[in-house]
């Protein structure tokens, strides 16, 4: 049993070693290192990760020093990198690509005072939380507006790699699309690589022969898509961060990624003593998923209901992803009046009916 | 009239410039890179200490350069034997790939088996699988005459394609998500650790094993006689009856052996999967090993220990210095550009205000 001196003897010794920890924080900034798998560019990806950071910068100032290191290639060098990073103190380690699971994972495991935030993942653990944003939601509300500027019915997209987060953001654009005019079809070319500008173009330029009169460049990090795009006067759209003025006459929007209330939190609680590693599945709710610089091309009535539906799915009272959706070979996806759980749509590997291109196996 | 000058073949080289000119070339790399550091706003004593000194400094790093000599020094010891032949095999890049996807049939097909005799099978694979890839280049050198420069380039390109077939079809993890990588290797797929605590494996006494052999054969044998007079004075050669087509033949294969032996190694060692990004250029890096170190079997040591703590540094610099990836690039490119230029003018000198003929203008 506790009693009441001994538990007034651990308390003040308690407050006493935080007051030093706190001492001996002010002194030393907290290092926060940021691992990029692309060079930090004026878009894209690598760009919205380091835009992420600023309100931290903003908020602890001095505080904490940020360490930026781009374009390192998933593999063993990147293991390297993360476990030097931490080595030269830095406590909250931010592994801004998928492939850098398993290296940031075991520095987790080592150093329980290192806290990891880990890119489109699946592993958890006590300090390494996995964070993926909710394209779909944005992609949803993208479709309809793609469906409205369609003259030809059918959509195109231009995609990186057949990986669950890009499947949901076509199927969510498909369905979005459908949502306004049930006979819309999607193609897809994917191009299996995160960075090829020249192949991402060729891939935009097929779509358009094929007919496809509104484009959504899923997860490319240069604007190759979007100025192709520009250049045949047709409509295009983008993730993560806006690319409007590399088309400034047909751009469509940005579904953009705000990490900063994510780093922001993580960092507190960092800093707090409270993080608790889970998984980070953020969207329009939690102020990371946002469509940005809407097209005024789109009809007024038209802009009117998207911005319901936005609220709905704001709200959590709609998901994109609710039954009945039939599966693109025909098969039952999600049955009338369930809706797909974060869980399942983290691991979705189907395309829904509409999307003309079946999926590479 | 103006007359570009030109390299006169010096009557001798002097022993001593031979000695100096790598030193002569670090000290006008390190020169030039301290007036860009400068001007860019960096601190070079900080960059310099990052990227010259501190792999020195701690066991741990020193082990990461020893990890990342070992695929240099193997796969340059094979280039060189081939060079000082004049065969010119460019493509080790394609060779380490197949290596690698040889290596990886063992853990992809047969994921629970068990035993010691899983790594040397996989090396002993990849070993052959970078050879078959050589074979093809130097049957078309020898029957068809087709230029081995461009021939090894290209199946280097078909070598990336062939495993990112594999990796986004047949071979990808089935629990993977759609990324392109296969599964994870089991324990007994792993090169076991050379040094407790590093990821310094086995297959850095194989490459050091690799050294001596290749001295042996180059300094001590008939063949590799045979072999530098067919690079040095091929009609001598052919006088002599040395063969050429057998210096083609086995040059591409010792090449293709040695950087499939190196692909093998690194998927069963620091990667532990085959992945997209198994090779960060390891096969043309090697290229420029074997010249720096002379295409010396004791050269080609010194020189891979020297690419790789510059690779290790250059990484170092840019987490702990905020060196921008690029000015590492430069800093590297530099200091070959400089080595290159040193070489040659021990070898030759300037000759300026002269035309061809001999006369002045």
């Amino acid at each position: 049993m506790i009693d009441r001196r001994t538990f007034l003897q651990t308390t003040a010794l308690g407050a006493i070693a935080a007051a030093i920890g706190a001492r001996a924080h002010a002194a030393e900034p907290l290092g926060i290192a940021l691992i990029l798998p692309s060079p930090n560019g004026d878009v894209g990806w690598s760009h919205s990760l380091v835009a992420g950071l600023d309100p931290v910068k903003a908020a602890y100032g001095d505080a904490v020093k940020i360490t930026i290191v781009e374009n390192i290639p998933e593999g063993p060098d990147a293991d390297r990198i993360m476990n030097k990073a931490v080595a030269d103190g830095n406590k909250v380690l931010i592994a801004g690509s998928f492939g850098y699971q398993n290296g940031a994972m075991q520095i987790a495991k080592r150093d329980p005072s290192v806290t990891v935030l880990h890119a489109s993942g699946f592993m958890v653990a006590p300090n390494f939380s996995p964070f993926a944003a909710k394209y779909f939601q944005g992609t949803y509300l993208m479709g309809m507006a793609a469906a409205a500027l369609s003259k030809s019915g059918k959509l195109g997209s231009v995609s990186a790699f057949a990986i669950p987060e890009l499947i949901t953001s076509i199927n969510a654009f498909t369905l979005g699309a459908q949502a306004v005019n049930p006979n819309i079809e999607v193609s897809v070319v994917w191009v299996n690589s995160w960075f090829d500008p020249a192949k991402e173009q060729e891939a935009a330029k097929a779509l358009l022969a094929q007919g496809c009169d509104v484009i959504f460049s899923n997860a490319q990090d240069t604007p190759s898509v979007i100025s192709v795009c520009e250049e045949a006067g047709v409509p295009s759209f983008n993730l993560n961060s806006s690319m409007k003025s590399y088309a400034p006459k047909t751009y469509l929007g940005c579904v953009a990624t705000d990490w900063s209330p994510f780093f922001k939190a993580s960092v507190d609680a960092h800093v707090a003593g409270t993080f608790q590693g889970a998984n980070a599945f953020l969207g329009v709710a939690d102020k990371v998923v946002e469509v940005v610089d809407w097209s005024p091309n789109v009809p007024a009535d038209l802009m009117a209901k998207i911005k319901e539906v936005e609220a709905t799915i704001a709200d959590g009272s709609f998901s994109p992803f609710t039954g009945p959706i039939t599966k693109a070979d025909g098969s039952e996806g999600v049955a009338a009046g369930t809706t797909l759980t974060d869980d399942q749509i983290v691991a979705m590997d189907w395309h829904v009916k509409g999307v003309a291109t079946p999926l590479p196996q | 009239m103006f007359v570009l000058p030109r390299l006169i073949r010096r009557e001798r080289a002097s022993a001593r410039m031979a000695v100096l000119a790598p030193i002569i070339a670090i000290a006008a790399a390190v020169t030039v890179n301290l007036i860009l550091y400068l001007v860019m706003g960096k601190n070079p004593g900080a960059v310099f200490h990052a990227m010259l000194l501190e792999p020195f400094m701690s066991w741990a790093s020193f082990s990461e350069v020893l990890l990342k000599t070992g695929p240099l020094l193997l796969i340059a010891q094979g280039l060189a034997i081939g060079f000082r032949a004049k065969v010119f095999n460019i493509g080790a890049e394609g060779q380490f790939i197949l290596g690698a996807i040889f290596a990886s049939a063992i853990p992809v097909w047969f994921p629970q088996a068990t035993g010691g005799w899983i790594w040397p099978a996989m090396l002993i694979l990849g070993a052959i699988g970078g050879a078959l890839w050589a074979v093809i280049p130097a049957f078309w050198r020898v029957r068809l005459n087709a230029n081995e420069i461009l021939v090894t380039l290209m199946m280097s390109l078909i070598a990336a394609q062939v495993l990112n077939y594999l990796l986004l079809g047949p071979w990808k993890d089935p629990k993977g998500f759609n990324f392109p990588q296969s599964v994870m290797f089991q324990y007994d797929a792993m090169v076991p650790i050379l040094i407790p605590g590093t990821r310094v494996n086995v297959s850095l006494l194989i490459a050091l094993v690799s050294a001596i052999l290749a001295w042996v054969f180059m300094q001590k044998s008939f063949r590799g006689y045979q072999f530098l007079v067919g690079g040095l004075a091929p009609r001598a050669a052919a006088y002599a009856g040395f063969s050429e087509a057998r210096a083609i033949w086995l040059s591409l294969l010792i090449g293709g052996f040695a950087a499939g032996l190196a692909g093998a190694a690194e998927v069963a060692g620091p990667i532990g999967q085959l992945q997209r990004s198994i090779s960060t250029g390891y096969g043309y890096a090697a290229i420029i090993v074997a010249y720096l170190g002379g295409l010396h079997p004791i050269g080609i040591v010194a020189s891979s220990l020297l690419m790789a703590v510059l690779y290790i540094g250059g990484d170092n610099a840019m987490v702990s210095a905020d060196l921008p990836v690029a000015a590492v690039r430069v800093f590297q490119g530099s200091l070959l550009v400089f080595y290159l230029a040193a070489t040659t003018f021990v070898r030759y000198r300037l000759d300026i205000g002269h035309d061809a003929k001999g006369g002045t203008p």
